[in-house]
Protein backbone atom coordinates (compact mmCIF):
# COMPACT_ATOMS: atom_id res chain seq x y z
CA UNK A 1 0.00 0.00 0.00
CA UNK A 2 2.82 2.40 0.88
CA UNK A 3 6.42 1.94 -0.21
CA UNK A 4 8.98 4.64 0.43
CA UNK A 5 12.59 4.11 -0.54
CA UNK A 6 15.69 6.24 -0.01
CA UNK A 7 13.57 9.30 0.76
CA UNK A 8 15.49 12.49 1.40
CA UNK A 9 13.70 15.54 2.73
CA UNK A 10 14.92 18.73 4.33
CA UNK A 11 13.59 22.05 5.60
CA UNK A 12 15.97 24.72 4.40
CA UNK A 13 19.46 23.32 4.82
CA UNK A 14 18.60 21.03 7.70
CA UNK A 15 17.92 17.43 6.61
CA UNK A 16 14.94 15.84 8.31
CA UNK A 17 14.80 12.51 6.49
CA UNK A 18 17.83 10.97 4.86
CA UNK A 19 17.44 7.62 3.07
CA UNK A 20 14.14 6.92 4.78
CA UNK A 21 12.61 3.49 4.12
CA UNK A 22 9.01 2.65 4.93
CA UNK A 23 6.74 -0.20 3.88
CA UNK A 24 3.15 -0.37 5.01
CA UNK A 25 1.01 -3.25 3.74
CA UNK A 26 -2.81 -2.99 3.68
CA UNK A 27 -5.14 -4.16 6.40
CA UNK A 28 -3.80 -2.70 9.64
CA UNK A 29 -4.17 0.27 11.94
CA UNK A 30 -0.63 1.59 12.07
CA UNK A 31 0.41 3.75 14.97
CA UNK A 32 2.99 6.39 14.11
CA UNK A 33 4.86 7.54 17.18
CA UNK A 34 7.71 9.96 17.66
CA UNK A 35 8.85 12.87 19.75
CA UNK A 36 8.00 16.48 18.90
CA UNK A 37 9.80 17.50 15.74
CA UNK A 38 10.68 13.91 14.83
CA UNK A 39 8.99 14.34 11.45
CA UNK A 40 5.67 12.50 11.91
CA UNK A 41 3.49 15.18 10.31
CA UNK A 42 6.05 15.74 7.54
CA UNK A 43 6.06 12.01 6.82
CA UNK A 44 2.26 11.95 6.67
CA UNK A 45 2.27 14.95 4.34
CA UNK A 46 4.78 13.24 2.06
CA UNK A 47 2.58 10.14 1.98
CA UNK A 48 -0.47 12.21 1.02
CA UNK A 49 1.45 14.24 -1.58
CA UNK A 50 1.40 17.58 0.21
CA UNK A 51 5.18 17.67 0.53
CA UNK A 52 7.64 16.50 -2.09
CA UNK A 53 10.84 14.64 -1.13
CA UNK A 54 14.07 15.96 -2.59
CA UNK A 55 15.01 12.48 -3.75
CA UNK A 56 13.92 8.88 -3.41
CA UNK A 57 10.87 7.02 -4.62
CA UNK A 58 7.44 6.72 -3.08
CA UNK A 59 4.44 4.65 -4.03
CA UNK A 60 1.11 5.22 -2.32
CA UNK A 61 -1.86 3.13 -3.46
CA UNK A 62 0.03 2.47 -6.67
CA UNK A 63 0.72 6.14 -7.45
CA UNK A 64 3.53 8.60 -7.02
CA UNK A 65 2.13 10.91 -4.31
CA UNK A 66 3.98 13.91 -5.77
CA UNK A 67 1.65 13.79 -8.79
CA UNK A 68 -1.44 13.95 -6.57
CA UNK A 69 -3.30 11.74 -9.01
CA UNK A 70 -7.08 11.97 -8.62
CA UNK A 71 -7.29 8.18 -8.34
CA UNK A 72 -4.98 8.35 -5.33
CA UNK A 73 -6.68 11.37 -3.74
CA UNK A 74 -10.16 9.88 -3.92
CA UNK A 75 -8.94 6.73 -2.18
CA UNK A 76 -7.07 8.58 0.57
CA UNK A 77 -8.44 10.71 3.39
CA UNK A 78 -6.08 12.74 5.56
CA UNK A 79 -7.37 14.34 8.74
CA UNK A 80 -4.74 16.86 9.89
CA UNK A 81 -4.17 18.04 13.43
CA UNK A 82 -5.06 21.61 12.49
CA UNK A 83 -7.84 22.20 10.01
CA UNK A 84 -10.20 24.80 8.68
CA UNK A 85 -13.85 24.14 8.01
CA UNK A 86 -15.89 26.37 5.69
CA UNK A 87 -18.77 28.38 7.09
CA UNK A 88 -21.68 26.10 6.25
CA UNK A 89 -23.93 23.45 7.75
CA UNK A 90 -22.65 19.89 8.04
CA UNK A 91 -25.21 18.61 5.53
CA UNK A 92 -24.05 21.23 2.98
CA UNK A 93 -20.43 20.22 3.54
CA UNK A 94 -21.37 16.61 2.86
CA UNK A 95 -23.34 17.49 -0.27
CA UNK A 96 -20.41 19.54 -1.63
CA UNK A 97 -17.46 17.34 -0.69
CA UNK A 98 -18.92 13.80 -0.73
CA UNK A 99 -19.31 13.61 -4.55
CA UNK A 100 -15.51 13.79 -4.82
CA UNK A 101 -15.28 10.42 -3.02
CA UNK A 102 -16.90 7.69 -5.14
CA UNK A 103 -17.18 5.22 -2.24
CA UNK A 104 -18.76 7.73 0.15
CA UNK A 105 -21.56 6.20 2.23
CA UNK A 106 -24.21 8.75 3.30
CA UNK A 107 -25.89 6.32 5.71
CA UNK A 108 -22.56 5.57 7.37
CA UNK A 109 -21.91 9.31 7.70
CA UNK A 110 -25.19 9.82 9.50
CA UNK A 111 -24.47 6.81 11.71
CA UNK A 112 -20.96 8.02 12.63
CA UNK A 113 -22.27 11.50 13.39
CA UNK A 114 -24.98 9.99 15.59
CA UNK A 115 -22.36 7.92 17.44
CA UNK A 116 -20.22 11.01 18.01
CA UNK A 117 -23.22 13.16 18.98
CA UNK A 118 -22.92 15.56 16.03
CA UNK A 119 -25.92 16.90 14.16
CA UNK A 120 -25.52 17.39 10.42
CA UNK A 121 -27.78 20.45 10.40
CA UNK A 122 -25.45 22.31 12.77
CA UNK A 123 -23.31 25.14 11.41
CA UNK A 124 -19.73 23.87 11.30
CA UNK A 125 -18.23 27.19 12.42
CA UNK A 126 -20.33 27.03 15.59
CA UNK A 127 -18.92 23.65 16.62
CA UNK A 128 -16.13 23.29 19.18
CA UNK A 129 -12.71 22.05 18.04
CA UNK A 130 -13.46 18.55 19.30
CA UNK A 131 -16.86 18.48 17.58
CA UNK A 132 -15.32 19.66 14.31
CA UNK A 133 -12.75 16.91 14.59
CA UNK A 134 -15.47 14.32 15.18
CA UNK A 135 -17.35 15.64 12.15
CA UNK A 136 -14.29 15.35 9.91
CA UNK A 137 -13.49 11.94 11.36
CA UNK A 138 -17.03 10.80 10.51
CA UNK A 139 -16.60 12.17 7.00
CA UNK A 140 -13.25 10.44 6.58
CA UNK A 141 -14.60 7.10 7.79
CA UNK A 142 -17.73 7.41 5.62
CA UNK A 143 -15.59 8.19 2.57
CA UNK A 144 -14.54 4.50 2.64
CA UNK A 145 -11.09 5.31 1.32
CA UNK A 146 -8.47 2.55 1.32
CA UNK A 147 -6.03 4.75 3.21
CA UNK A 148 -7.02 6.91 6.15
CA UNK A 149 -4.38 9.15 7.69
CA UNK A 150 -5.22 10.61 11.08
CA UNK A 151 -2.84 13.12 12.67
CA UNK A 152 -3.44 13.35 16.42
CA UNK A 153 -7.10 12.33 16.09
CA UNK A 154 -7.86 12.25 19.81
CA UNK A 155 -6.47 15.71 20.60
CA UNK A 156 -9.38 17.84 21.75
CA UNK A 157 -11.76 14.92 22.20
CA UNK A 158 -13.48 14.45 25.55
CA UNK A 159 -13.07 11.16 27.45
CA UNK A 160 -16.26 9.46 26.16
CA UNK A 161 -15.39 10.55 22.63
CA UNK A 162 -11.97 8.94 22.90
CA UNK A 163 -13.61 5.62 23.77
CA UNK A 164 -16.11 6.14 20.98
CA UNK A 165 -13.23 6.90 18.63
CA UNK A 166 -11.56 3.57 19.41
CA UNK A 167 -14.82 1.67 18.95
CA UNK A 168 -15.72 3.45 15.71
CA UNK A 169 -12.29 3.10 14.12
CA UNK A 170 -12.05 -0.58 15.10
CA UNK A 171 -15.52 -1.20 13.61
CA UNK A 172 -14.67 0.66 10.41
CA UNK A 173 -11.53 -1.38 9.84
CA UNK A 174 -11.55 -3.92 7.01
CA UNK A 175 -8.85 -5.99 5.33
CA UNK A 176 -8.77 -3.60 2.38
CA UNK A 177 -8.30 -0.48 4.49
CA UNK A 178 -5.24 0.89 6.19
CA UNK A 179 -5.23 3.47 8.92
CA UNK A 180 -2.16 5.45 9.90
CA UNK A 181 -2.67 7.18 13.21
CA UNK A 182 -0.02 9.61 14.36
CA UNK A 183 -0.29 10.33 18.05
CA UNK A 184 1.37 11.37 21.28
CA UNK A 185 -1.62 10.06 23.23
CA UNK A 186 -0.56 6.41 23.29
CA UNK A 187 -2.96 5.61 26.15
CA UNK A 188 -5.86 6.66 23.92
CA UNK A 189 -4.70 4.22 21.27
CA UNK A 190 -4.02 1.18 23.40
CA UNK A 191 -5.59 -1.99 21.95
CA UNK A 192 -6.21 -0.12 18.69
CA UNK A 193 -2.94 0.61 16.93
CA UNK A 194 -0.85 -2.35 15.79
CA UNK A 195 1.76 -2.42 14.20
CA UNK A 196 3.77 0.47 15.55
CA UNK A 197 6.12 2.72 13.59
CA UNK A 198 8.47 4.95 15.56
CA UNK A 199 10.28 7.87 13.97
CA UNK A 200 13.35 9.36 15.57
CA UNK A 201 15.69 11.96 14.15
CA UNK A 202 14.32 11.44 10.65
CA UNK A 203 14.73 7.67 10.73
CA UNK A 204 12.26 4.83 11.16
CA UNK A 205 13.81 3.18 14.20
CA UNK A 206 10.98 0.71 14.76
CA UNK A 207 8.35 -0.84 12.50
CA UNK A 208 6.84 -3.98 13.91
CA UNK A 209 3.61 -5.62 15.10
CA UNK A 210 3.15 -5.81 18.84
CA UNK A 211 3.11 -9.60 19.01
CA UNK A 212 6.66 -9.59 17.68
CA UNK A 213 7.59 -7.33 20.58
CA UNK A 214 5.94 -9.54 23.16
CA UNK A 215 7.63 -12.61 21.67
CA UNK A 216 11.04 -10.99 21.86
CA UNK A 217 10.83 -8.90 25.04
CA UNK A 218 9.16 -9.09 28.41
CA UNK A 219 7.84 -6.02 30.18
CA UNK A 220 7.12 -6.21 33.88
CA UNK A 221 7.41 -4.30 37.10
CA UNK A 222 10.30 -5.45 39.27
CA UNK A 223 11.08 -4.50 42.83
CA UNK A 224 14.73 -3.67 42.23
CA UNK A 225 16.39 -1.56 39.61
CA UNK A 226 18.26 -3.83 37.20
CA UNK A 227 22.01 -3.32 37.05
CA UNK A 228 23.56 -1.64 34.02
CA UNK A 229 23.48 -3.80 30.91
CA UNK A 230 21.16 -6.33 32.51
CA UNK A 231 17.96 -5.00 30.91
CA UNK A 232 17.17 -3.33 27.60
CA UNK A 233 15.49 -0.46 29.43
CA UNK A 234 14.03 0.32 32.84
CA UNK A 235 12.31 3.23 34.46
CA UNK A 236 10.84 4.05 37.85
CA UNK A 237 7.09 3.60 38.08
CA UNK A 238 4.75 3.46 41.09
CA UNK A 239 5.41 0.10 42.76
CA UNK A 240 8.91 -0.53 41.43
CA UNK A 241 10.82 -0.53 38.17
CA UNK A 242 9.16 -1.20 34.83
CA UNK A 243 11.81 -3.29 33.14
CA UNK A 244 12.16 -4.42 29.55
CA UNK A 245 14.29 -7.54 29.12
CA UNK A 246 14.99 -10.03 26.38
CA UNK A 247 12.37 -12.73 26.93
CA UNK A 248 13.61 -16.21 27.82
CA UNK A 249 12.22 -19.08 25.78
CA UNK A 250 10.47 -20.58 28.81
CA UNK A 251 9.07 -17.26 29.97
CA UNK A 252 5.39 -16.37 29.39
CA UNK A 253 4.67 -13.49 27.02
CA UNK A 254 3.73 -10.23 28.66
CA UNK A 255 1.44 -7.54 27.34
CA UNK A 256 3.08 -4.56 25.66
CA UNK A 257 2.82 -1.18 27.31
CA UNK A 258 2.95 1.30 24.40
CA UNK A 259 4.41 4.12 26.43
CA UNK A 260 7.12 1.83 27.77
CA UNK A 261 7.81 0.46 24.30
CA UNK A 262 8.19 3.97 22.94
CA UNK A 263 10.53 5.04 25.75
CA UNK A 264 12.58 1.89 25.29
CA UNK A 265 12.93 2.30 21.55
CA UNK A 266 13.81 5.99 21.81
CA UNK A 267 16.38 5.43 24.55
CA UNK A 268 17.89 2.32 23.00
CA UNK A 269 17.10 2.18 19.26
CA UNK A 270 20.01 -0.22 18.60
CA UNK A 271 18.18 -2.97 20.49
CA UNK A 272 15.37 -2.83 17.91
CA UNK A 273 17.51 -2.81 14.80
CA UNK A 274 16.06 -6.18 13.80
CA UNK A 275 12.46 -4.93 14.20
CA UNK A 276 12.03 -2.82 11.11
CA UNK A 277 14.43 -0.11 12.15
CA UNK A 278 16.82 1.36 9.64
CA UNK A 279 19.80 2.03 11.84
CA UNK B 1 -18.18 16.78 -14.03
CA UNK B 2 -15.57 17.40 -11.30
CA UNK B 3 -15.06 20.89 -12.67
CA UNK B 4 -18.74 21.60 -12.09
CA UNK B 5 -18.45 20.22 -8.57
CA UNK B 6 -15.50 22.54 -7.98
CA UNK B 7 -17.44 25.52 -9.35
CA UNK B 8 -20.28 24.64 -7.00
CA UNK B 9 -17.86 24.40 -4.08
CA UNK B 10 -16.21 27.74 -4.91
CA UNK B 11 -19.57 29.45 -5.27
CA UNK B 12 -20.98 27.98 -2.09
CA UNK B 13 -17.95 28.82 0.01
CA UNK B 14 -17.78 32.42 -1.15
CA UNK B 15 -21.50 33.08 -1.40
CA UNK B 16 -21.64 35.43 1.62
CA UNK B 17 -18.74 37.58 0.40
CA UNK B 18 -20.31 37.65 -3.06
CA UNK B 19 -23.69 38.71 -1.68
CA UNK B 20 -22.09 41.55 0.31
CA UNK B 21 -20.16 42.64 -2.78
CA UNK B 22 -23.24 42.56 -5.01
CA UNK B 23 -25.27 44.48 -2.44
CA UNK B 24 -22.49 47.08 -2.24
CA UNK B 25 -22.59 47.50 -6.02
CA UNK B 26 -26.35 47.97 -5.93
CA UNK B 27 -26.15 50.53 -3.14
CA UNK B 28 -23.37 52.50 -4.86
CA UNK B 29 -25.41 52.62 -8.06
CA UNK B 30 -28.56 53.55 -6.17
CA UNK B 31 -26.88 56.37 -4.25
CA UNK B 32 -25.22 57.71 -7.40
CA UNK B 33 -28.47 57.72 -9.36
CA UNK B 34 -30.51 59.22 -6.52
CA UNK B 35 -27.98 62.02 -6.03
CA UNK B 36 -28.02 62.64 -9.79
CA UNK B 37 -31.82 62.77 -9.87
CA UNK B 38 -32.10 65.00 -6.80
CA UNK B 39 -29.44 67.36 -8.17
CA UNK B 40 -31.27 67.48 -11.50
CA UNK B 41 -34.58 68.19 -9.80
CA UNK B 42 -33.05 70.96 -7.65
CA UNK B 43 -31.22 72.59 -10.53
CA UNK B 44 -34.26 72.44 -12.79
CA UNK B 45 -32.97 69.94 -15.36
CA UNK B 46 -35.67 67.64 -16.61
CA UNK B 47 -33.49 64.66 -17.48
CA UNK B 48 -30.25 63.38 -16.13
CA UNK B 49 -28.10 60.80 -17.91
CA UNK B 50 -27.55 57.64 -15.87
CA UNK B 51 -23.98 56.88 -14.77
CA UNK B 52 -23.98 53.08 -14.88
CA UNK B 53 -21.56 53.05 -17.78
CA UNK B 54 -19.13 55.26 -15.84
CA UNK B 55 -19.01 52.96 -12.82
CA UNK B 56 -18.90 49.66 -14.71
CA UNK B 57 -15.20 49.87 -15.74
CA UNK B 58 -14.17 50.57 -12.14
CA UNK B 59 -16.04 47.60 -10.74
CA UNK B 60 -14.96 45.38 -13.62
CA UNK B 61 -11.26 46.25 -13.56
CA UNK B 62 -10.47 47.19 -9.97
CA UNK B 63 -13.00 44.79 -8.44
CA UNK B 64 -12.08 42.00 -10.81
CA UNK B 65 -8.36 42.35 -10.23
CA UNK B 66 -8.76 42.41 -6.45
CA UNK B 67 -11.02 39.34 -6.60
CA UNK B 68 -8.50 37.60 -8.88
CA UNK B 69 -5.61 38.53 -6.59
CA UNK B 70 -7.34 36.82 -3.67
CA UNK B 71 -8.32 33.66 -5.57
CA UNK B 72 -5.58 31.40 -4.26
CA UNK B 73 -4.71 33.20 -1.00
CA UNK B 74 -6.34 30.69 1.30
CA UNK B 75 -6.03 27.51 -0.74
CA UNK B 76 -2.41 27.89 -1.79
CA UNK B 77 -0.78 29.92 0.93
CA UNK B 78 -2.69 29.51 4.19
CA UNK B 79 -0.89 26.93 6.32
CA UNK B 80 -4.15 25.50 7.64
CA UNK B 81 -6.45 26.32 4.74
CA UNK B 82 -4.40 24.68 2.01
CA UNK B 83 -4.89 21.15 3.33
CA UNK B 84 -8.51 20.80 2.11
CA UNK B 85 -7.63 22.11 -1.31
CA UNK B 86 -4.52 20.01 -1.81
CA UNK B 87 -6.29 16.87 -0.67
CA UNK B 88 -9.48 17.46 -2.66
CA UNK B 89 -9.80 14.65 -5.22
CA UNK B 90 -9.50 16.70 -8.41
CA UNK B 91 -6.63 17.36 -10.79
CA UNK B 92 -4.47 20.47 -10.43
CA UNK B 93 -5.83 21.64 -13.77
CA UNK B 94 -9.43 21.32 -12.60
CA UNK B 95 -8.68 23.14 -9.36
CA UNK B 96 -6.90 25.88 -11.29
CA UNK B 97 -9.61 26.23 -13.93
CA UNK B 98 -12.41 26.34 -11.37
CA UNK B 99 -10.90 29.51 -9.95
CA UNK B 100 -9.37 31.05 -13.07
CA UNK B 101 -12.47 30.64 -15.23
CA UNK B 102 -14.69 31.97 -12.47
CA UNK B 103 -12.57 35.10 -12.27
CA UNK B 104 -12.06 35.51 -16.03
CA UNK B 105 -15.57 34.78 -17.30
CA UNK B 106 -18.05 34.28 -14.48
CA UNK B 107 -17.13 37.55 -12.74
CA UNK B 108 -17.61 39.89 -15.76
CA UNK B 109 -20.80 38.09 -16.80
CA UNK B 110 -22.20 38.18 -13.27
CA UNK B 111 -21.18 41.82 -12.87
CA UNK B 112 -22.90 42.72 -16.12
CA UNK B 113 -26.01 40.91 -14.94
CA UNK B 114 -25.92 42.72 -11.61
CA UNK B 115 -25.55 46.08 -13.38
CA UNK B 116 -28.48 45.36 -15.70
CA UNK B 117 -30.76 44.15 -12.89
CA UNK B 118 -29.68 46.96 -10.55
CA UNK B 119 -30.28 49.56 -13.25
CA UNK B 120 -33.73 48.11 -13.93
CA UNK B 121 -34.66 48.32 -10.25
CA UNK B 122 -33.11 51.76 -9.75
CA UNK B 123 -34.66 53.19 -12.90
CA UNK B 124 -38.01 51.86 -11.69
CA UNK B 125 -37.54 53.65 -8.38
CA UNK B 126 -36.43 56.94 -9.98
CA UNK B 127 -39.29 56.75 -12.49
CA UNK B 128 -41.75 56.37 -9.62
CA UNK B 129 -40.16 59.10 -7.48
CA UNK B 130 -39.07 61.63 -10.09
CA UNK B 131 -40.85 60.57 -13.26
CA UNK B 132 -37.54 60.26 -15.09
CA UNK B 133 -37.35 58.03 -18.18
CA UNK B 134 -35.86 54.52 -18.18
CA UNK B 135 -32.15 54.60 -18.98
CA UNK B 136 -30.87 51.15 -18.09
CA UNK B 137 -27.29 49.91 -18.33
CA UNK B 138 -26.45 48.74 -21.83
CA UNK B 139 -23.40 46.44 -22.02
CA UNK B 140 -23.83 45.71 -25.71
CA UNK B 141 -21.66 48.41 -27.21
CA UNK B 142 -18.19 48.32 -28.73
CA UNK B 143 -16.45 50.09 -25.86
CA UNK B 144 -17.78 47.64 -23.23
CA UNK B 145 -16.78 44.73 -25.46
CA UNK B 146 -13.24 46.08 -25.80
CA UNK B 147 -13.14 46.72 -22.07
CA UNK B 148 -14.06 43.09 -21.44
CA UNK B 149 -11.24 41.93 -23.73
CA UNK B 150 -8.73 44.17 -21.92
CA UNK B 151 -10.04 42.77 -18.65
CA UNK B 152 -9.34 39.22 -19.83
CA UNK B 153 -5.75 40.11 -20.72
CA UNK B 154 -4.89 42.08 -17.59
CA UNK B 155 -6.78 39.62 -15.38
CA UNK B 156 -4.25 36.98 -16.45
CA UNK B 157 -1.45 39.09 -14.96
CA UNK B 158 -3.28 39.27 -11.63
CA UNK B 159 -3.95 35.54 -11.88
CA UNK B 160 -0.21 34.99 -12.10
CA UNK B 161 0.33 37.36 -9.17
CA UNK B 162 -2.24 35.42 -7.16
CA UNK B 163 -0.26 32.19 -7.60
CA UNK B 164 3.16 33.82 -7.33
CA UNK B 165 2.93 35.96 -4.20
CA UNK B 166 2.21 34.54 -0.79
CA UNK B 167 0.70 37.73 0.67
CA UNK B 168 -0.61 41.15 -0.43
CA UNK B 169 -1.16 39.72 -3.89
CA UNK B 170 -2.93 42.71 -5.46
CA UNK B 171 -0.44 45.38 -4.39
CA UNK B 172 2.57 43.23 -5.19
CA UNK B 173 1.18 42.44 -8.64
CA UNK B 174 0.54 46.12 -9.36
CA UNK B 175 4.03 47.10 -8.17
CA UNK B 176 5.69 44.27 -10.09
CA UNK B 177 3.74 45.01 -13.28
CA UNK B 178 4.56 48.72 -12.94
CA UNK B 179 8.25 47.97 -12.40
CA UNK B 180 8.34 45.66 -15.42
CA UNK B 181 6.47 48.27 -17.50
CA UNK B 182 9.00 50.97 -16.57
CA UNK B 183 11.96 48.73 -17.38
CA UNK B 184 10.39 47.62 -20.67
CA UNK B 185 9.61 51.23 -21.56
CA UNK B 186 13.21 52.27 -21.01
CA UNK B 187 14.52 49.32 -23.06
CA UNK B 188 11.88 49.97 -25.75
CA UNK B 189 12.72 53.66 -25.80
CA UNK B 190 16.43 53.04 -26.25
CA UNK B 191 15.66 50.42 -28.92
CA UNK B 192 13.37 52.84 -30.80
CA UNK B 193 15.89 55.69 -30.53
CA UNK B 194 18.59 53.52 -32.08
CA UNK B 195 16.61 51.59 -34.72
CA UNK B 196 14.39 54.49 -35.82
CA UNK B 197 16.96 57.23 -35.42
CA UNK B 198 16.17 58.84 -38.85
CA UNK B 199 12.53 59.37 -37.85
CA UNK B 200 13.36 61.33 -34.70
CA UNK B 201 13.02 65.10 -35.22
CA UNK B 202 14.38 65.82 -31.78
CA UNK B 203 16.07 63.81 -29.05
CA UNK B 204 12.79 62.19 -27.94
CA UNK B 205 10.30 63.28 -30.62
CA UNK B 206 9.27 60.66 -33.17
CA UNK B 207 7.62 61.86 -36.37
CA UNK B 208 5.28 58.91 -36.90
CA UNK B 209 1.52 58.94 -36.46
CA UNK B 210 0.30 56.32 -33.96
CA UNK B 211 -3.29 56.38 -35.22
CA UNK B 212 -5.05 53.99 -37.57
CA UNK B 213 -2.84 51.62 -39.54
CA UNK B 214 0.05 54.12 -39.49
CA UNK B 215 0.36 54.60 -43.28
CA UNK B 216 3.35 56.89 -42.85
CA UNK B 217 5.25 54.52 -40.59
CA UNK B 218 8.09 52.38 -41.91
CA UNK B 219 7.38 48.67 -42.51
CA UNK B 220 9.61 47.63 -39.61
CA UNK B 221 7.69 49.90 -37.27
CA UNK B 222 4.33 48.58 -38.46
CA UNK B 223 5.62 45.04 -38.05
CA UNK B 224 6.77 45.87 -34.55
CA UNK B 225 3.34 47.23 -33.74
CA UNK B 226 1.72 43.98 -34.93
CA UNK B 227 4.13 41.98 -32.78
CA UNK B 228 3.27 44.17 -29.80
CA UNK B 229 -0.41 43.51 -30.40
CA UNK B 230 0.19 39.76 -30.61
CA UNK B 231 2.33 39.94 -27.49
CA UNK B 232 -0.40 41.75 -25.56
CA UNK B 233 -3.52 39.95 -26.80
CA UNK B 234 -2.18 36.40 -27.21
CA UNK B 235 1.25 35.75 -25.67
CA UNK B 236 0.79 37.59 -22.37
CA UNK B 237 -2.46 35.89 -21.26
CA UNK B 238 -1.35 32.46 -22.45
CA UNK B 239 2.01 32.84 -20.68
CA UNK B 240 0.33 34.00 -17.46
CA UNK B 241 -2.27 31.23 -17.48
CA UNK B 242 0.27 28.48 -18.15
CA UNK B 243 2.72 29.79 -15.55
CA UNK B 244 -0.09 30.13 -12.99
CA UNK B 245 -1.19 26.56 -13.67
CA UNK B 246 2.36 25.29 -13.19
CA UNK B 247 2.55 27.16 -9.89
CA UNK B 248 -0.73 25.55 -8.78
CA UNK B 249 0.45 22.12 -9.85
CA UNK B 250 3.69 22.39 -7.93
CA UNK B 251 2.38 23.97 -4.76
CA UNK B 252 3.36 22.18 -1.56
CA UNK B 253 2.27 22.38 2.02
CA UNK B 254 3.50 25.68 3.49
CA UNK B 255 5.48 23.73 6.09
CA UNK B 256 8.05 23.01 3.45
CA UNK B 257 8.89 26.61 2.76
CA UNK B 258 8.26 28.31 6.10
Amino acid sequence: MIHMKEIWFQYGRKPLFSRLQLDIPPGSIYGLLGMNGAGKTTLLKMISGQLFPLSGTADVLGFDPVKRDVRMLRDLYHLPEEFLLPRMRGENYVSIYAPFYPKFDQNAMEEYCREFGISLDQKLNELSYGQKKKFLLSFGLASNTSLLILDEPTNGLDIPSKSQFRRTVAAAMTEERTFIISTHQVRDMENLIDPIVIVQDGTIVFNSPLDAVSQRFSMQIEAEKPSDGEAVHSEKVPGGWMTVRDRRADEAETSVDLEMLFNTVVSNPQAFHHMGGAL
Amino acid sequence: MRLLLLFRKELHESRKSLLVYLLTIFLVLLVQEMIGEISAQMSGFQYVTSGYGNLFPGFLLLGGFIVTGLLFAQDMFSRIGQHNWLMLPATALEKFLAKALASAFFYPIALTGVFIISSLVIEGITALLFGSPFDIFNPFDASTGLLMLHYLVIQSVFLLGATLFRKVHFVKTVLSAASIAVIMSIIGGVFMRIVFAPYFTDMFVLDISFTGDMPDAPVLFRGLWVYMQILYWAVLPVFCWITSYIRVKEVQSTDAVS
